[in-house]
């Protein structure tokens, strides 16, 4: 994986060739992510949105003990995972539906960040199509696992899209565990849209 | 996320999350989050700040390692686009954004209600 470098030339951020692509979700979707992303108005509402949808599901379905499990070796001897729900997924898969989406993509560990679209429609991309680190930190992983600060990356990874009903994504939450479970990965990142 | 992350840890994963909506993330009752103030689409924050995402996965890596109980949904300092981020000077060592979560300041800690 190509390396990036901090530049000020925001378009070429991404190192190695070509960015992310952005599935297109039409003007007024883009407008309304776009204000939900960078207004305080817009940001508020949509932290509402997000506690109106998520709370009372959450209420249900992760009630009862929380399960722990604490890093059984150091850092440096450790496989780690990476999860997003930012609606990353290969190129050569098939996108997310944006309004709902219960299912989830695998992503390789030596995929090309030129190789990861983003579809979703309930954020603004834009930041995140010119890193892809920003929802999706692979690149950042590589250099600790060259660095030997981690043990390694495992061989997949995974994405997510949008999706309003938890219980319709339980699963895919489940295979997605036993699949982290059984491939003897110690530490799983998860990172939000 | 916070459903995904109790199925992985149920199963001897340890995980740890980011989140955006500090409300959502108390309510998961999942093993461990870091609770960012910034904008959505950005939980390791700006493109190309190199430091910042590395400062952030140290964090992240600290509460794998350090978090003395389930269900804590620490606040991270940051203010967005008003910090300088310092290279990680010793990944081996907890960060220092945790370590005074952890300890100095339990205001910063949401215990969670079982």
């Amino acid at each position: 994986m190509k390396l990036q470098k901090k530049t000020d030339d925001k378009e070429t951020v991404n190192a190695g060739g070509k960015s992310p692509d952005r599935t297109p979700i039409g003007w007024l979707k883009e407008a309304w992510a776009h204000w939900i992303s960078n207004t305080p108005r817009g940001t508020s509402l949509g932290h509402w949105a997000s506690r109106t949808i998520a709370l009372p599901q959450l209420k249900r379905l992760a009630a009862g003990q929380i399960p722990w499990t604490p890093l059984r070796k150091p850092l440096s001897d450790s496989t780690v995972v990476l999860i997003s729900t930012g609606g990353v997924h290969l190129r050569s898969d098939r996108p997310f539906n944006m309004n709902s989406d219960s299912s989830f993509r695998v992503i390789p560990r030596e995929v090309q960040p030129g190789d990861l679209p983003i579809s979703h429609q309930a954020y603004d991309r834009t930041d995140a199509l010119r890193d892809i680190n920003l929802v999706f930190p692979l690149e950042r992983l590589h250099e600790l696992e060259a660095e030997r600060v981690i043990g390694g990356l495992a061989q997949e990874h995974y994405g997510f899209g949008l999706m309003g009903s938890a219980k319709r994504l339980m699963p895919s939450i489940k295979e997605v565990a036993r699949g982290i479970s059984n491939a003897g990965v110690d530490l799983a990142l998860l990172v939000p849209a | 996320m916070g459903l995904l992350a109790r199925e992985i840890e149920a199963r001897g994963v340890t995980t740890v999350g980011l989140a955006l909506v500090k409300e959502v993330a108390v309510a998961a009752n999942a093993p461990r989050f870091l609770y960012l103030h910034w904008p959505f689409g950005h939980a390791l924050g700006e493109p190309g700040n190199i430091a910042q995402q590395r400062t952030v996965l140290h964090d992240m890596f600290s509460m794998a390692v350090n978090a003395p109980r389930p269900g804590l949904v620490v606040d991270l300092p940051y203010r967005w686009r008003r910090e300088t981020y310092a290279p990680v000077a010793d990944w081996s060592m907890p960060s220092d954004s945790l370590l005074s979560a952890l300890s100095l300041k339990p205001s910063a800690l949401e215990r969670v209600a079982i």
